[in-house]
């Protein structure tokens, strides 16, 4: 992939896709082969590359009993980061009236922003989400393609439509193996 | 950021969590004060028996206070999906660990606070200082263990099985020096309990990194 591309990776259940994203957020280890992120083995340079990506899992992975606020707050601080970049980061979501509501008390899409303001939090330069799209709402997919930016995205997903509203290119898994490559344009 | 304000920052949020959820604490303050009923009816207790029986009591509380007190550390990641955002920041996974342990030994001394008192009501034994001194030193001891062996146990199907399997031989030493210091031999006792308490969390800190991240 190049620096800036956009990818949607599609497949039916048990495809692969999450094993193929975990495997790119450095999650996970490949059993055999070798992965290169940033020109770096992902598998012996986990620490320096983590910092530079941001993962969203299929589940959002937030503290039910912290506030919207806390939860990004909390991970500022393990980033290293100032404070009210979690505000900034509630914001640009679109969850700032949420600020002070337990996590547990939100919608599963406005759980979905917070994961996806915490993936971001660090700036990563790669942004690897795990079928975000299955709770947001219409606007919260435009919003999606807004903060990707300059980002590299790996999306996995189900929704064709969004790969095209991401202007993303498509690779389509079966059975762990790739099978398809086309620019989301032909397939439209 | 540093590796102490990242482990202070995940304790925090784990005390704060337990504060706001009461998830663990009451169920085991509760379980605290049912042993030490189920003692006194159990036993037929006086002034003497009470007095023998009290230190061995205490460190069966404080061991299956602890089963349950470790294993929530990290089985409450593994529910919430949390655990790999968490690894995915540059605080490490030893800072990880090193903050959910903290969070875990703050909770079973939280429980402690109210065993030793109960002790003292229920069965009219006051703990003597070395006593609870000792309760402390293992409190920290088993809670590097138990929170690396929960890390270990929360990937497995079977974890609340394993976890007991795995934590209660190697908490066996605690109780031996802990016992111990209730015997006349407490100032050697507590300095066996502080050089144990140093060897486990060395061996459990170089070890959570293979545990947590692998």
């Amino acid at each position: 992939m190049a620096a800036g591309e956009r990818v949607a990776v599609v497949g039916g259940n048990g495809a692969g896709k999450t094993t193929l994203l975990r495997l790119l957020a450095t999650v996970a280890r490949p059993d055999s082969g070798e992965l290169r992120l940033f020109g770096l083995d992902a598998a012996r340079r986990r620490a320096e590359l983590r910092p530079r990506i941001g993962w969203l899992a299929h589940q959002p992975g937030l503290y039910p009993a912290l506030t919207a606020l806390e939860n990004l707050e909390f991970f500022c601080t393990l980033h290293g980061l100032p404070r009210s970049r979690a505000g900034e980061c509630l914001a640009l979501l679109g969850v700032a009236a949420d600020t002070r509501r337990p996590a547990a008390e939100l919608s599963r899409g406005r759980q979905q922003r917070l994961a996806l303001a915490r993936s971001l939090l660090h700036d990563p330069e790669l942004w690897v989400l795990d079928e975000p799209d299955s709770s947001l709402d219409a606007e919260g997919r435009q919003l999606l393609s807004r903060l990707a930016g300059d980002r590299t995205l790996v999306i996995a997903t189900h929704d064709r439509e969004l790969a095209a509203t991401l202007g993303a290119r498509l690779v389509e898994l079966r059975e762990g193996r790739l099978v398809d490559r086309e620019s989301v344009r032909v397939l439209k | 950021m540093t590796f102490a304000a990242c482990a202070l920052a995940v304790a925090r949020k784990d005390l704060v969590s337990e504060w706001r959820s009461r998830e663990v604490l009451p169920a085991l303050a509760q379980f605290v004060l049912l042993a030490l009923v189920v003692t006194l009816f159990a036993f037929d207790l006086d002034s003497a028996s009470a007095g023998r029986i009290a230190p061995g009591v205490v460190w069966l509380v404080v061991l299956f206070a602890g089963l349950v007190a470790f294993g929530r550390a990290f089985a409450a990641e593994k529910e919430q999906a949390s655990l790999e955002a968490l690894l995915m920041t540059p605080a490490g996974p030893v800072a990880v660990f090193a903050g959910k342990a903290l969070a875990a030994a703050a909770i079973l001394l939280a429980c402690e606070a109210v065993l030793v008192p109960g002790v003292s009501v229920f069965l009219g034994v006051s703990l003597p200082a070395p006593a609870i001194a000792a309760i402390a030193l293992a409190t920290l001891g088993m809670a590097a263990l138990g929170c690396l062996f929960s890390a270990l146990a929360v990937q497995t199907r079977a974890r609340e099985l394993l976890l007991p399997v795995l934590a209660l031989p190697l908490w066996i030493p605690f109780v031996v020096y802990g016992a111990a210091a209730l015997t006349g031999r407490g100032p050697q006792a507590l300095a066996n309990l502080l050089a144990l308490d140093i060897l486990v969390v060395v061996v459990a800190g170089l070890a959570a990194r293979f545990v947590l991240d692998e």
